[in-house]
């Protein structure tokens, strides 16, 4: 947001001050209540003056749908933190300081396979951006492209969470095309997909990307998450026919918020396994939803460890459409001093869906009283012929594990640390 | 090396003074649910025991140390149902223990299977989980490794025969006959005969609910043949 409101010349004139919004404020712009808005005019006139890929953005989300605070997804998230969230929207940027917030993208163009997102942008290194045959093709800017636009633009739907919140504000769709053509390649050389605040504290920045993965393709992809400042993602997996699909998840924390919105459209007899890890941040949600269509085989690994004092809120959609598809979830959960997490898992399973075979777990390990952990596995069945099994665990330290490590001369601390990174293992 | 004077822990044992002395083997007797694991795990500080009295290990005071800090005094409490730790490899558990890093990692590691090779253990044993998946043979003959790997001055076992087949029971009487030494101290909770022949105590301690009955290797074949009953 913030680069896009003051790189283009189209934008505003610098001529005035910063201002704070909460994301309740730009919440109630863009659905239209103007009447709960802080400062309407003065926040419509800057977004008026955002180009048109924005307000294109805004009007598309206005007539599809919006978050819906009532809804049962984030009933333990705290929403009412996010939604006070202020957001520095600077009306003049340092440029000496803009210039040294550029090196970290600068060095991307150095590295092998590697993908830069921020704030709609994407920065792909040099080896990437050569065009030769069975190399990604990246759609960076799509709205400008109408043949591309209309293709993927139907994929952004409307949902009660903060997905579509994060598309308005998100100044571009971009998409990453992985071809038939690469066989293999990606899953033997990894692509590394950064995720990177370019500003401190006080910013949101947005990203609504399409990773499609074409028709019998392997590719391995090695996420990693930098939360500086507040970063809301929106990244749709197209996972093709006879493809497969290996993500492995880092999120770090250094000082910032956001949200991870990750929904995998499964065409029949793909793969796909997901290993992720969290820290949480001072508020954080990472949500997975999952289309299966038929044969889909699905792994879900989370093994998250939420600081002192983190927040971390996870809702796992699991939607299974048609025969014979496999889904295994199993995340677990640490909650050090003063930190809050919430698991909410869900198989949808519809009539048609026969052979399903799902197995939900959430064990979560609590390591303070003041630890706030919540669990709910959901199950949703409308057919009989499947199995489907769920299990979810809140506890503490097993204290006979623990005097068990501190006879053998461990000190408590050490031990707990032993038994806290054994459970996650 | 370890002296108890009234020691007494809350509804199970009531003012138990003996002494341990350096170099010495000493097999504790008595009948169920008298307090023998209480008394090893009383010594070695489990929270949940409320212990009173005095305790005293080479001379310095054990009743405000925590069971780490005890442990790393030399003492080592053998479980009669050791702890499964999954996603913890017996060796990483050495590791931590001993608290050892670069070099004398692999020295470490050589030591650690050329015990458990000796006790008989599959190869792949310092990559296996701590006590998970195991045996409770194994899991005994697991504590013998870590008994030996540890500086350890002073080891109470928790009945260490229990699980153990005949070839395992023959193992665990070589492992303590070749550990034992002049500047350590065997204590051994069993109610097993082969076992306290193999070891041949010098001194054997009958827990009862009204006191200790000490004695030599003469008590134990009598409560072999008589029962607890007769002493």
């Amino acid at each position: 947001m913030y680069k896009n409101l003051f790189y283009r010349e189209t934008l505003e004139p610098t001529n005035a001050f910063d201002s704070y919004y909460t994301i309740k404020d730009l919440y109630d712009y863009v659905i239209g209540d103007n009447t709960k808005t802080k400062d309407y005019h003065h926040l419509k006139h800057k977004l008026n003056n955002f180009y048109d890929g924005y307000n294109n953005n805004v009007q598309y989300i206005t007539e599809t749908g919006l978050p819906n605070t009532k809804s049962e997804q984030f009933n333990h998230a705290n929403l009412h933190k996010l939604y006070n969230k202020e957001i520095l929207w600077s009306s003049e940027p340092n440029a000496k300081h803009y210039l040294a917030d550029l090196e970290p993208f600068e060095q991307v163009a150095f590295k092998k396979n590697t993908l830069l997102f921020n704030d709609g942008m994407v920065y792909p290194s040099n080896d990437l951006g050569i065009k030769k045959p069975f190399q990604l093709q990246i759609l960076d800017q799509i709205k400008v492209n109408r043949n591309k636009q209309d293709e993927y633009v139907k994929l952004i739907r409307k949902t009660e969470n903060f997905s579509n919140f994060t598309y308005a504000f998100s100044p571009f769709l971009n998409t990453v095309i992985v071809p038939s053509g690469a066989n293999e390649n990606f899953m033997k050389n990894p692509i590394s997909i950064q995720y990177l605040n370019k500003n401190s504290k006080g910013i949101l920045e947005c990203n609504t990307n399409i990773i499609d993965i074409q028709y019998k393709t392997k590719v391995h992809l090695k996420e990693n998450v930098k939360l500086q400042s507040g970063q809301m993602n929106n990244i749709i997996y197209i996972v093709r026919e006879n493809s497969e699909l290996v993500i492995d998840r880092i999120t770090n924390d250094y000082g910032g918020f956001g949200i991870f919105d990750s929904k995998f459209i499964c065409h029949p007899n793909s793969k796909i396994t997901i290993n992720f890890k969290n820290t949480g941040s001072d508020y954080y949600q990472e949500n997975f939803y999952f289309d299966l269509t038929t044969n889909v085989d699905l792994t879900l690994n989370g093994k998250n460890n939420i600081y002192k004092g983190h927040e971390y809120h996870q809702f796992v959609h699991v939607d299974s459409r048609s025969s014979d598809n496999k889904s295994i979830i199993d995340i677990k959960n640490v909650g050090n001093e003063n930190a809050s997490t919430s698991f909410i898992g869900r198989f949808d399973v519809s009539p048609n869906s026969v052979g399903f075979d799902g197995h939900m777990k959430n064990e979560n390990l609590m390591l303070t009283p003041n630890t706030k952990m919540h669990s709910r596995p959901i199950l949703d069945i409308h057919t009989k012929e499947i199995e489907c099994t769920h299990g979810c665990t809140i506890s503490n330290i097993d204290k006979s594990k623990l005097y068990y490590l501190q006879s053998r001369g461990l000190a408590k601390d050490i031990a707990e640390d032993v038994l806290v990174s054994s459970f996650l293992c | 090396m370890l002296k108890l004077k009234d020691f007494s822990v809350e509804h199970i044992l009531d003012n138990v003074s003996t002494t341990f002395d350096i170099g010495k083997t000493y097999v504790v007797m008595g009948s169920n649910g008298v307090g023998k694991s209480t008394l090893l795990h009383g010594i070695m500080g489990r929270p949940d025991l409320n212990v009173s009295g005095e305790m005293t290990f080479m001379g310095s005071d054990l009743s405000e140390l925590e069971t780490d800090e005890r442990a790393r005094l030399g003492m080592f409490v053998g479980f009669q149902a050791p702890t499964s730790v999954p996603g913890l490899s017996n060796f990483q558990f050495m590791k931590q223990a001993l608290n050892i890093s670069g070099k004398d990692i692999a020295e470490t590691l050589r030591s650690f299977k050329e015990v458990s090779a000796k006790l008989n253990l599959p190869d792949n044993w310092d990559k296996r989980n701590l006590n998970t998946d195991a045996s409770g043979g194994e899991k005994k003959k697991n504590e013998l490794i870590q008994m030996s790997m540890l500086n350890t001055k002073l080891a109470m076992l928790d009945e260490p025969d229990s699980g153990l087949d005949v070839d395992g029971i023959k193992a665990l009487i070589e492992q303590l006959n070749e550990w034992r030494n002049d500047n350590n101290t065997l204590i051994v909770v069993t109610h097993y005969q082969k076992l306290v022949e193999g070891l041949n105590p010098d001194k054997v301690l009958v827990l009862k609910k009204d006191g200790v009955l000490t004695g030599d290797i003469e008590l134990a074949d009598k409560i072999f043949s008589q029962g607890f009953e007769s002493v």
